[in-house]
């Protein structure tokens, strides 16, 4: 395929890609907070309304900072034990390493739906419940990131940790200056999507927040919906203010993706 | 290569890990903090029905409240009516229940089987101020299970005829009257029914809240007398089924064409598209606005009139240690001065008094100009059926609804129907 | 004996692997080690358990219920899995040539993972009306004529699938893109030396060398299909009358709508049980495909 015809394919798909959201757009700045009956690209009233129901309604600032701060340290703290499970499950040997790897998949397999209540259970034994400590407990750690980490370093030629072996470096050293660097592209990603799971978790926080202080942003916009009535301006703005945060990740990360192809180069 | 900004960057996520874990440690938040400081009881309350529209008005309350009573502060938690219950099990499941709950009365019986529910005589005998007589003793009663009260009836919506009075003069159909049957609407609904230029005349969901009270209304009952066994397959609960379900298509859009759309009624309503529209009060403020005239009046029925309506009621959690508190602020929220004009000023729900009277501020308002066919409707309430396990029936109960929608044979859906939900008693 | 060498190694294991070990163990698998205990007992979460031994899982094993929901699960995962992977694999390779307004387009196709659930449905929902979506027309339009979509029992599944492959091929892209990146440019620019065509250096080259990320595609695709709720919730709300019901919405329901905690324990650990076994058979057969440098 040529390369124009391919990019021209590309584009049009892309814009069946944009359509939900320019919709979301669209019924965000309709006046009169229903949702459209049909999509439209142009609104037959425009308005804020639903920008401002938002801050009406919602201590909106406070719990945009609620959900970037935790956002951020669940980031940090999965890409700090993600990367060095990964590490250690294809770099170290040690008994039982299959075993071991298979029950940190395991911990994928069971539906938070079930864990909810037992995890609050042991939430509330701890002390936790309505403390910024119980959103962040249950995203420490994540199989997900370091099984995606541990393909990453697996595919990394061995000669270059020999070679820092045979300069004398340990393991915590080849891990920080060599592993690290390496994985950068495998790391954006993953934070991308430590990221997005923080941002929009649902489930766990509705259970174990009471405080409106300690709202995140998912929290906030179902508190949109009443009990017989739905905002729909308001929740759209809410999906919007929600989608624009990870959009501009997205395109920082893509940044790093793309540079690390010179780093890979250079080895 | 240089690794360097790169290892800065892994110190600067260890270092906000740290900080992040020990300032996040122990601070516990504002709902939560612990109770009874300085003979001051704080009292959690968890409600659904305040957020997002009326927090102000409930703040309101709780402010008259502590003011009257400086030994006691309530601290409000809301969470969204979808969410809530889920929310509220695991409270109850952990051991960590508010203090006083919302609960709807389609939810109440499994809360108090399950013994979540406090006994209210013995705080109630502790209040000096309690003054049941204030609420109707039918509201009173509805939150009542095995002779005990368990709760206390907050509030109520009924569920109307709302019409549009231009598409009636347009077609020369006379109005609805309080006197109208199924057949007086069905022959309406044909007349006001213009399919070329998207008009239709009636709007009815076919689901288990429209089809219980439609059995009342063919004559039938949902359940047996001694709530043993399900009777809606009996051939007025079929008729009831019938009815509901031969709108879509004729006189109402297609199911398919409503499925795809939130609100779909509510902006063909607005859009002066629709001529009946089976709705609750709860509608009234969002209709305060449309540019054509309209009114309501109590449901058609056919053997017998039957409306449904909704209840909130509120409840003491049985492991609260403030019991007494928590009913001093029930009782304050159901039955005082500032709660009644409260929720009458900001058209919230209607609190269920036994002096209809006291509505008469909301009774006054338009429109609609008949807002007495609310409480009309109230009169002729279809007692919702409830059960222990109501979740589960609702759930049988609409997917056999549907199936008969989708050409399933009605007879014998209803029965099978019937077979699971009277398993469930 | 362990000698102070063996001493220093597992010092070391335990330093790469504790920081994820510890909170795993007492956040993730001492909750699923409650509900094994739940799924022992006759539970509603408001009134005291009571001891049941294993009827929750005898009852469950033959319920019709469970065997639907199972049923519809796996109906959505078959369909599910492969397209994605494809799709995905297409965009990842499409986009990593070099073109202009590269970047752009990526984040285009990335928009959907961000989008949220809710307007997607909405989005889908509208597009494959049965009545008067534009799919149905176009479908007319060739003379086609157009399935039931998410309105009729038969379609319900496969209307979630669209919506979901749809919605996750920018997540399979994002990933394999990182794959991609990681392949050093002399692998491929030696194959071009060697006058493989695009095709060939594909095949040859590229595929076997993103394995890896596909492996992790694949099961991990596997493992979050085996629990999809929120889609199909969100496209037909389990329906029409359940007929597109997954297991997962019935622990949801049982857990917190038909206060039976005990059972939905009892049936996540079943399909914990059944997801542990194909995890494990896959992971033997894919192990010898996946290539390392």
């Amino acid at each position: 395929m040529s390369r124009r015809l391919l990019a021209a394919v590309l584009a049009v798909g892309a814009l069946l890609m944009i359509f939900p959201f320019v919709w979301t757009f669209v019924t965000s700045i309709t006046a009169g907070g229903d949702v459209l009956t049909t999509p439209r690209l142009i609104p037959e009233q425009a308005g804020l309304d639903g920008y401002r129901k938002l801050f009406e309604v919602l201590p909106f600032w406070r719990i945009t900072v609620n959900s970037l701060v935790l956002a951020v340290v669940s980031t940090a703290l999965l890409l700090i034990t993600s990367s060095t499970a990964a590490y250690a499950f294809a770099r170290l040997d040690f008994p039982g390493k299959n075993v071991v790897f298979v029950a940190y998949l395991a911990t994928l397999m069971i539906p938070m739906q079930v864990l909810v209540v037992p995890l609050f259970i042991e939430v509330r034994a701890f002390d936790l419940v309505d403390t910024y400590a119980s959103l962040i407990v249950p995203t420490i750690a994540s199989a997900f990131g370091v099984f995606l980490l541990r393909q990453s370093v697996a595919v990394l030629p061995r000669e270059l940790d020999e070679a820092a072996f045979v300069d004398g470096a340990g393991h915590i050293r080849i891990f920080l200056r060599i592993t690290l660097p390496l994985i950068r592209p495998a790391l954006v990603t993953y934070g991308l999507f430590a990221f997005m799971s923080s941002w929009n978790a649902f489930l766990w926080p509705l259970v174990v927040i009471r405080s409106r202080e300690f709202m995140t942003l998912p929290l906030g916009l179902a508190s949109l919906s009443g009990e017989y009535t739905v905002q729909w301006n308001a929740i759209m703005a809410g999906s919007v203010v929600s989608i624009v945060p990870i959009l501009a990740l997205y395109a920082v990360a893509q940044q790093h993706i793309v540079q690390s192809v010179a780093q890979a180069g250079l080895k | 290569m240089s690794a360097r900004p790169w290892l800065r960057l892994h110190r600067a996520a260890a270092l906000i890990a740290v900080a992040a874990l020990a300032l996040a440690g122990c601070s516990k938040g504002s709902a939560t903090k612990d109770t009874s400081e300085g003979g001051v009881t704080t009292v959690r309350y968890l409600t659904f029905s305040a957020a997002p529209d009326h927090l102000d008005d409930l703040n309101g309350i709780v402010a008259a409240f502590e003011k009257a009573n400086p030994d006691v502060k309530i601290s409000v938690q809301t969470a969204p009516y979808k969410d809530y219950f889920t929310q509220l099990q695991t409270s109850i499941a952990g051991g960590t229940a508010p203090d006083a709950f919302e609960l709807d009365y389609q939810n109440f019986v499994t809360y108090a089987q399950a013994g979540s529910l406090a006994d209210l005589a013995g705080p109630a005998a502790n209040d000096k101020t309690w003054q049941p007589s204030v609420l109707s003793p039918a509201a009173l009663d509805a939150f009542k299970h095995g002779g005990k009260q368990y709760g206390l009836p907050e509030s109520f919506s009924t569920v109307v005829l709302i019409y549009n009075k231009a598409l009636f003069d347009a077609a020369g159909v006379a109005y609805p009257t309080a006197d109208w049957k199924w057949s007086d609407e069905t022959a309406a609904a044909q007349k006001l029914t213009d399919k070329a230029k998207g008009v239709y005349g009636d709007y009815q969901p076919v689901s288990f809240y429209e089809f219980y009270k439609a059995v009342n209304q063919a004559g039938g009952t949902f359940l047996s007398a001694d709530g043993k066994s399900a009777t809606f397959n009996s051939p007025q609960g079929v008729a009831a089924a019938k009815w509901l379900i031969g709108k879509p298509g004729a006189t109402m859009p297609t199911l398919t064409e409503i499925g795809n759309t939130p609100d779909f009624d509510t902006n063909l309503f607005k859009a002066g598209k629709l001529a009946m529209w089976h709705n609750g009060n709860w509608q009234f403020d969002t209709l305060k606005s449309v540019p054509f005239g309209w009114d309501v009046v109590v449901e058609p029925g056919d053997a017998q009139k039957a409306s449904a309506v909704f209840q909130n009621g509120v409840a003491v959690s049985a492991k609260s240690s403030h019991q007494d508190a928590a009913f001093r602020w029930l009782n304050f929220l159901t039955t005082s001065e500032q709660t009644v004009t409260a929720r009458i000023n900001s058209s919230w729900e209607l609190p269920p008094l036994a002096d209809a009277s006291k509505l008469s501020g909301y009774l006054d308002k338009t429109p609609p100009s008949n807002r007495k066919a609310v409480m009309d409707a109230l009169g002729k309430q279809s007692l919702l059926p409830v059960i222990a396990k109501e979740q589960q029936m609702q759930d049988i109960v609409n997917d056999a609804l549907t199936k008969a929608a989708g050409g399933a044979d009605l007879q014998k859906t209803l029965d099978d129907a019937a077979k699971q939900v009277t398993a469930l008693l | 004996m362990v000698g102070p060498r063996g001493v220093r190694k597992a010092a070391v294991v335990a330093l790469f692997l504790l920081p994820s070990a510890v909170p795993l163990l007492l956040f993730t698998i001492a909750p699923m080690f409650g509900a094994a205990w739940i799924s022992l007992h006759d539970w509603n979460l408001q009134s005291p358990m009571r001891w049941t031994g294993l009827d929750n899982y005898t009852r469950l094993l033959g319920d019709a219920a469970t065997r639907d929901a199972l049923l519809h699960t796996l109906y959505f995962l078959g369909l599910y899995l492969p397209l994605v992977y494809v799709l995905g694999l297409a965009l990842a390779v499409g986009l990593n040539r070099r073109f202009p307004g590269r970047s752009l387009v990526r984040s285009m196709y990335f928009l959907p993972v961000v989008t949220s659930w809710v307007v997607v449905a909405l989005t889908w929902k509208w597009l494959l009306n049965p009545a008067n979506g534009l799919v149905n027309h176009a479908l007319e339009a060739v003379g086609i004529p157009g399935p039931g979509w998410w309105a009729s029992a038969g379609w319900a599944i496969p209307s979630a699938v669209v919506a979901s492959v749809w919605k996750d091929a920018g997540f399979v892209m994002v990933i394999l893109l990182a794959g991609l990146q990681s392949i050093p440019e002399e692998y491929l620019e030696a194959a071009r030396l060697d006058g493989a065509s695009a095709w060939q250096t594909f095949w040859r080259v590229t595929f076997p060398l993103l394995t890896p990320s596909s492996y992790f595609v694949v099961v991990i695709s596997l493992i979050s299909g085996f629990q999809v709720f929120d889609q199909i919730y969100v496209m037909t709300g389990g329906g029409p009358a359940g007929a597109s019901r997954p297991l997962v919405q019935q622990i949801y329901d049982l857990t917190f709508r038909y206060g039976d905690a005990g059972g939905a324990s009892a049936l996540s650990l079943l399909l914990f049980a059944l997801i542990l076994v194909v995890t494990v058979v896959q992971q033997r057969l894919l192990r010898r495909w996946v290539t390392y440098v």
